[in-house]
């Protein structure tokens, strides 16, 4: 890290040990020294190497302090304006906040930032952020700040070829992930005019494969009944959908309702759930959405079972 | 609370308000992180005191000097001299030609203020018009939603920072506690349409609110509390509120019926969390969602207490969260009870007990005293 000189800064220094005050910090004496710099150096509002090298000091030991970032991008600004090159200057920064980023997982100011500097940059590359997106979601795979500026940059880029191969990943590592499925329905919903029949019906199929695979998973489910919402428009598939999500239901619906320890197990509360909201908007298949909300309340789903009630005086 | 007095009781109430009291003592230098969002600790303190009806106002009474030195009021270099105002987090904040006030700090020192019964402040020291102006200038007039600070140099909302719905409910709970009521009282520092036009764009296609369709409680109860301080709820559509009651009702983790399938093979999922709330589809029970979601439901429906059974998630806070040794409540039975997640247990506790304003987070009787003492 290049030393800079600051003896000729007049500290303003932060007053402590006040009488009436709340919360009272111990304040080190590295952290009074660095505040007492940075708020004259922010008085001052110098924009100068010294002053960029300061604010990251400060990001280190307080980076929720909000002015510092708003002080660091005005310097970066005017710098990048005196420098040479000033695609290597930005790069350069954006280097600098990828180290920030893995040491401040939970900081969202990071991501604000970042949105910025891309704004400022020239030539800016979702390339070139797609290895800290790794990194972040592999430390945290349901980090919201971190989908959410992943989304952003699709956004910004106009750029969604990688998301559909990059949620399967997820979605194959840990299927219970539920970014992942809703960041599925991020890039459907982009997509929505330029897709195929063909590709409509090979997502279908991937969901019907994971739902196999783990029937009691409500994020599939929940991803089901938007992905039918979103194109009902274009494709009927309720029949198919239907028959799928009876085989995991067993022959519950022709038992009599008696007490719950004379129901059979069966593989999945969500597919009676999706089963009933489907037949609960058809005046003939009404009936079997009340006997399958009642099945939830009694054995399947039995902590809800003031909503499943709930829907059922719905349906009357 | 009203358990606390009768007789032995599963709330630790004693050991609660020392753990709050204790946040508002000298604390050690690992807390200087937050340091710049001191007002934080102290409204979570306050809180978390009031909730267990510690007389805050005569215990921290002597304190109110130096908690209004954290208000500061600008005048804009401009021709009408206008003037904007609000609060620092901290008083390491406050720094000469430097706009650093933020709405987080803001709304967490009014409450706080509120609480501590400083009425004369509000009657005759806070200047509301140019508080309300600073609410206005963090506004985008693209989007419609806030930032939650301005450049400190130019006074325009900032370009660094981000907006989302934790802002807007920020944004109009501060314009709120200034007085306003009605559409045309919003619009006088907003573009109130604007706003709940971007609300409305953060709902998800399968109930509840979030960015990009993935719905989260925490939005959720911040979108569902602006509206509600908007008197707008009715805005939404019946079948986006009953999808909204079934989300969040859904949030609740069960171990029983078909559930029990889960423990092995769903990393995030814990039998142990039965009853408990999480923020998202997924996810562990978590404190803070208790509070987030009984919240939004309580803005939804009339019948949220019988809809979500709230004895079991009272069982999951009491049993699980809450530290019978330290006090507090952690997020989890994992960690150490922290301030944040004492705050918002107790406060869920007391939204049950139907004492509390979850809108302002503040108990109910407080602001009912307030409202009644300052009408602006």
């Amino acid at each position: 890290m290049e030393e800079y000189d600051y003896s000729d800064v007049k500290p303003l220094p932060i007053e402590t040990d006040l009488q009436d005050e709340l919360c009272r910090i111990m304040y080190t004496e590295d952290y009074k020294r660095l505040m007492g710099l940075a708020r004259a150096l922010i008085s001052l509002n110098e924009l100068s190497p010294r002053a960029l090298q300061l604010t990251a000091e400060i990001i280190d030991v307080a980076p929720a302090f909000y002015t510092i970032w708003n002080y660091r991008f005005n310097i970066v600004r005017h710098m990048m304006s005196e420098s040479e090159d000033t695609v290597l200057y930005l790069n350069k920064e954006l280097d600098w906040l990828d180290e920030v980023t893995l040491n401040n997982p939970k900081n969202y100011q990071i991501w604000s930032y970042r949105q910025s500097l891309l704004k400022l940059h020239p030539s800016p590359s979702f390339k070139r952020e797609l290895p800290i997106l790794k990194l972040m979601i592999d430390d945290d795979s349901k980090n919201y700040h971190v989908w959410s500026y992943r989304k952003w940059c699709c956004l910004f880029f106009s750029d969604f070829q990688h998301e559909l191969a990059y949620a399967s990943d997820l979605i194959e590592t840990d299927i219970y992930n539920n970014s992942a499925w809703t960041h599925r329905m991020f890039y459907w919903v982009n997509a929505k005019d330029v897709i195929s029949k063909v590709e409509l019906a090979d997502e279908l199929q991937f969901i019907m494969d994971k739902i196999q695979l783990v029937p009691q998973n409500i994020s599939p489910w929940t991803y089901l009944r938007g992905f039918q919402e979103l194109f009902h428009d274009r494709l009927q598939w309720d029949s198919k959908v239907v028959d799928f999500a009876t085989t995991f239901i067993g022959d519950v619906l022709s038992l009599p309702i008696g007490s719950p320890e004379d129901l059979p197990e069966i593989e999945s509360s969500y597919a009676l759930e999706f089963l009933a909201y489907h037949w609960g908007a058809d005046p003939c298949t009404r009936d079997n959405a009340v006997k399958a909300y009642s099945l939830l309340a009694i054995k399947y789903d039995p902590i809800r079972k003031n909503l499943w009630h709930h829907k059922i005086n719905n349906l009357n | 609370m009203c358990q606390a007095t009768n007789g032995p009781s599963r709330v630790v109430t004693k050991k609660h308000r020392k753990f709050f009291e204790r946040h508002l003592q000298l604390l050690p230098s690992s807390h200087q992180g937050h340091d710049v969002n001191r007002m934080a600790i102290i409204f979570y303190s306050i809180s978390g005191l009031s909730i267990f009806d510690v007389n805050v106002s005569a215990k921290y009474g002597d304190h109110l000097g130096w908690m209004r030195k954290h208000y500061i009021k600008t005048v804009l270099d401009d021709t009408e001299n206008t003037a904007i105002s609000g609060f620092v987090g901290s008083l390491v904040m406050n720094i000469p030609h430097a706009t650093t006030i933020n709405l987080p700090n803001t709304l967490f020192a009014l409450l706080s203020m509120i609480m501590l019964r400083d009425y004369e402040y509000f009657e005759t020291i806070l200047d509301k018009r140019s508080l309300a102006r600073f609410v206005s200038k963090c506004q985008r007039p693209d989007r419609g939603s806030f930032v939650s600070c301005l450049d400190y140099k130019t006074n325009c909302g900032s370009s660094v920072d981000s907006d989302d719905l934790r802002f807007c409910y920020i944004a109009v709970a501060i314009l709120y506690i200034c007085g306003c009521r009605s559409k045309e009282d919003f619009d006088e520092y907003i573009d109130t349409e604007k706003l709940l036009g971007y609300i409305m764009s953060q709902q998800c296609y399968n109930g509840a609110f979030g960015a990009h369709n993935e719905p989260h409680s925490g939005y959720t109860s911040c979108a569902l509390s602006t509206l509600a301080l908007l008197s707008s709820l009715e805005k939404l559509s019946d079948k986006f509120k009953e999808d909204t009651i079934t989300w969040l009702l859904h949030r609740q983790v069960s171990s029983h019926g078909c559930m029990k399938f889960e423990s092995e093979l769903n990393a995030s999922y814990d039998q142990s969390d039965d009853g408990g709330f999480q923020g998202r589809e997924n996810k562990f029970a978590d404190t803070c969602y208790a509070f987030w979601c009984l919240n939004s439901l309580h803005l939804l429906t009339k019948d949220w207490k019988m809809l979500c059974q709230t004895e079991l998630v009272t069982n999951y806070l009491l049993d699980r969260t809450q530290k019978t040794l330290t006090g507090g409540f952690s997020k989890n039975d994992e960690e150490d009870a922290d301030l944040y997640h004492s705050c918002l247990g107790s406060a869920a506790l007391a939204l049950i007990e139907g004492k509390f304003n979850g809108e302002l987070c503040i108990p109910q009787e407080i602001f009912n005293d307030f409202s009644k003492r300052c009408c602006f």
